[in-house]
């Protein structure tokens, strides 16, 4: 075993179908970019392992698909995410819209501890299509909701020139691992044969 | 194209999958748990049928591994649909040869290291990933995750590299339980996926090992018991709290213990090329022989040399595999073969102990009892027993840690257990000392403060241990092995013994011993070549040793994987109880007989006379009966309160 330990990171990643998500994890994880649009169908998983501040992390990264008759598999995707990623389309304003749809999906169906402080991470994807021309969702306006919804952290990125996107996940690990509970000291209970009955150390078993 | 892919398809087992799915096109089936419907369901994952919206697929971006991938090339009708022949014979190919590798790795783990088990518990392949195609065909992998598909353990490769493809897992169990179902097993090509769920840990075997799906499911339950032994169910609270909650650090350092348990679920490989040399070998010069093997094969035998009486015969016995676990499937225990006297006298101290407030007391010799205690009205699962002697066993901190303060000589460590069947929720603590190599002394207790006072009882029950000879005994009987086939007595004898050791005097003049001789390199009578007897009442067994028919290794596991599939065709629920059955294919006569006391496994050659076999089968009952005080543990069973 390593002295000191690895973590692992889940990281849900969301958004409207062909805002980018594929892509984005393609060009993080693998470096390259394919102008060919294939729909992800249920989930991706891919895996990277990244050096933040010292410590070695894998982050566990779900693609999932965009598509809305993939939903109802929120709740087996999204249980025990540490991130979830929002993605939207700066050239389409419905996908900017539906962050607000996606954001609400995710805390219901994943059921977070804290929602209110849960980190997400937006992406504003495809800033390089037409020279930034066709863009229609302003960086103000994307930040302006980020700010309403507890100072989610922004970046404007393209999968396609890769621009942005190593940064972005780093902040995506650095706010997956600050909301990395406390390590407690793990006590179960011991058998009191005398007693007849056991003592607690700790919570209720159910 | 069509015509290679059914050549192949020949070579597949014949029938070991009931279900006509596995033919068809559709390359997994999902076996659901609900018993409306059909119970089968299909879950096509050819590329062409993707883009079907009500279809899952699981995709995966940065290796090939999919759920389709889990079918082997080789897999019939897969692997026409595939690719053209020759990539398919290709592949075939590399398969064996993997598999091949697979095989040779256990054996040359089996003589390379000096420690107690022969074979080195510990993490394989750790460079592994699913993307390595050594990894892909590994035959048997097992996986833990937590619900939320964050890795726990692998058997191959790193936990953390294979994160994609243990998020995979969860991704089927989650997608069938939010149908309101289970998944229970998924049959791709000649590739079983076997899936246990248990709260927030999910549990998945894959293999191609052709085991019954029970058989996989058993050895997935008992990793599981493995897992709450050493830290008992309490981890659901952590989940409960934290579904990020992330198990590995809690299972720190025992990757050994899961490995070693895995390992014995199947025939250990021992010393394949040293059973044939010493077939070769004149019986004088064995000794020499003996000594040799038993060190290279790890094992530090105490006082081996002086055995200077032992035959070429026990030579081979003494080498037997101590891997040879039928623990794992038959749900009992086994002795180690000792004198009554002897056993009474460990017992006897040993209930002196358990009276002074210890719950249980076991003294043990690898994985064989050699008395146990419990306190009144405590009793112990074999299975508990198995995953508590594997744990010491491969945990090489029972024998290492030398407490200089207390005693310099002495190795003695102190431990919270869980014991699964006995209380799964809360910890017991385990004083545990070795008096040798493979001799162990457990204490079990209820009360975290207890060392000291365990030491004491450990420092009584050791003085009279010596005195009264049981720790020689022990090693005698370890040197010597167990009941030999070549052994059977031709007539029931009288109040006869174990009896090439018990009485060496009667050996040397009477008929057993003159019929073992001719018997040599044959087996026992009838074609006899193994057997194992499991008494009900009693929670125990007895394995006969191996014999030289089968002294292959490859034919040790086969063997092994048949007596697990006999017993599970024997307690296959919803088929009325069977009492017998004979089987007869090229590679033996399997000959099992079940009754309310006992269960018999008899392995024949595969040319045994039936009615002859039959009536050795008798024999070798009347055999286990008449010597039942020597390999069993009779009287003071914690189990008959």
């Amino acid at each position: 075993m390593a002295s000191r330990r690895r973590m692992l990171l889940k990281v849900i990643i969301l958004g409207d179908s062909g805002v980018g998500k594929t892509s984005l994890m393609n060009q993080y994880v693998n470096r390259k970019f394919s102008n060919q649009y294939k729909a992800t169908i249920g989930a991706d998983f891919l895996t990277k392992e990244v050096q933040f501040e010292d410590r070695l992390f894998t982050l566990q990264i779900w693609d999932t698909a965009g598509q809305e008759r993939f939903q109802s598999l929120g709740v087996a995707f999204y249980r025990g995410a540490d991130c979830c990623v929002l993605v939207y389309d700066v050239n389409v304003m419905k996908s900017f819209d539906n962050l607000n749809n996606w954001r609400e999906e995710f805390l219901i169906q994943a059921s977070p501890s804290d929602p209110e402080n849960f980190p997400f991470v937006v992406l504003g994807n495809k800033i390089d299509v037409d020279g930034g021309n066709s863009r229609v969702v302003s960086e103000k306006k994307a930040k302006a909701w980020c700010a309403s919804k507890g100072n989610i952290p922004y970046f404007e990125t393209s999968a396609k020139e890769g621009f942005n996107v190593e940064a972005a996940f780093q902040c995506i690990a650095k706010n997956a691992l600050k909301n990395e509970p406390e390590e407690e000291v793990y006590l179960p209970d011991t058998i009191d044969v005398g007693g007849g009955q056991q003592q607690r150390s700790s919570g209720c078993e159910c | 194209m069509s015509s290679s892919s059914s050549s192949i398809s020949s070579d597949d087992e014949p029938n070991s999958n009931p279900k006509p799915v596995d033919d068809e096109l559709s390359l997994a089936s999902v076996t659901l748990n609900e018993s409306n419907g059909n119970g089968s369901v299909n879950v096509n994952e050819n590329e062409n049928n993707r883009q079907d919206g009500g279809e899952i697929a699981w995709g995966r971006k940065n290796s090939e591994v999919e759920v389709e991938a889990l079918s082997s090339p080789s897999s019939s009708g897969y692997a026409g649909e595939r690719g053209s022949s020759s990539e398919t014979t290709n592949s075939r190919i590399e398969d064996d040869e993997i598999q091949q590798v697979n095989n040779d790795d256990g054996f040359v783990d089996g003589v390379d290291h000096s420690r107690a088990s022969s074979w080195v518990p510990g993490k394989r392949h750790v460079d592994e990933d699913d993307a390595s195609i050594s990894w892909r065909k590994r035959k048997k992998h097992f996986f833990i995750l937590s619900h939320s598909g964050k890795p726990i353990y692998s058997r191959y490769g790193d936990e953390h590299k294979l994160a994609g493809f243990s998020a995979t897992l969860q991704a089927i169990i989650s997608f069938v339980e939010n149908g309101g179902d289970h998944v229970k097993l998924v049959r791709a090509g000649n590739h079983q996926v076997i899936f246990l769920v248990k709260g927030p840990i999910y549990l998945v075997c894959i293999s191609c090992t052709e085991e019954p799906y029970e058989s996989l499911k058993g050895q997935l339950e008992l990793i599981y018991g493995q897992m709450i032994l050493i830290l008992t169910k309490s981890v659901n609270r952590c989940f409960e709290k934290n579904p990020k909650f992330d198990m590995t650090p809690l299972l720190g350092g025992t990757d050994a213990v899961f490995s070693s348990l895995i390992h014995s679920f199947s025939w250990y490989p021992i010393l394949t090329n040293v059973f044939v040399q010493v077939e070769k070998l004149d019986n004088f010069s064995v000794t020499g022989t003996h000594v040799t093997k038993t060190q290279s094969c790890g094992r530090n035998f105490q006082g081996s040399a002086k055995v200077d009486y032992c035959s070429s015969h026990q030579t081979v016995q003494a080498s037997g595999p101590i891997g040879w676990n039928p623990a794992t499937f038959l749900h009992a225990y086994t002795c180690l073969p000792l004198a009554y006297a002897t056993r009474q006298a460990a017992g006897a101290i040993l209930q002196d102990v358990a009276d002074s407030g210890v719950l249980f007391a076991l003294l043990m010799c690898k994985n064989k009892v050699i008395s146990l205690v419990g306190a009144q009205k405590a009793s112990l699962h074999p299975d508990d027993m198995l995953l508590l002697s594997n744990f010491v066993m491969s945990s090489e901190s029972f024998r290492q840690v030398e407490l200089i303060l207390i005693d310099s000589t002495t190795s003695e460590c102190f431990s919270p257990i869980c014991l699964p069947r006995y209380n799964p929720m809360a910890f017991l603590y385990a004083y545990v000392h070795y008096f040798d190599d493979d001799t162990y002394l457990m204490l079990l207790t209820t009360s975290s403060d207890a060392f000291y006072h365990l030491k004491d009882c450990r420092i009584r029950i050791e003085t009279v241990l010596l005195k009264s000879n049981v720790l020689s005994e022990v090693q005698r009987s370890l040197l010597e092995g167990g009941m030999r086939v070549e052994d059977l007595p031709l007539d029931p004898l009288p109040r006869s013994s174990i009896s090439h050791r018990m009485s060496q005097q009667r050996l040397l003049t009477d008929s057993p011993e003159r019929f073992r001789e001719s018997s040599v390199g044959i087996g026992g009578p009838a074609g006899l070549w193994n057997f194992i007897y499991r008494s009900i009442y009693l929670d125990q067994y007895v394995s006969s040793e191996i014999s030289s028919p089968i002294n292959s290794h490859q034919q040790q596991k086969r063997l092994y994987r048949a007596y697990q599939k006999l017993y599970s065709s024997m307690h296959e629920k919803g088929i009325g109880p069977h009492r017998t059955q004979f089987r007869r294919d090229e590679n033996y006569v399997l000959l099992c007989w079940v009754t309310p006391d006992f269960e018999l496994y008899a392995a024949f050659d595969p040319l045994a006379d039936k009615a002859l076999a039959i009536k050795t089968c008798n024999r070798v009952c009347q055999w286990v009966k008449d010597v039942e005080n020597e390999i069993f543990l009779q009287g003071a069973s914690p189990f008959s309160w």
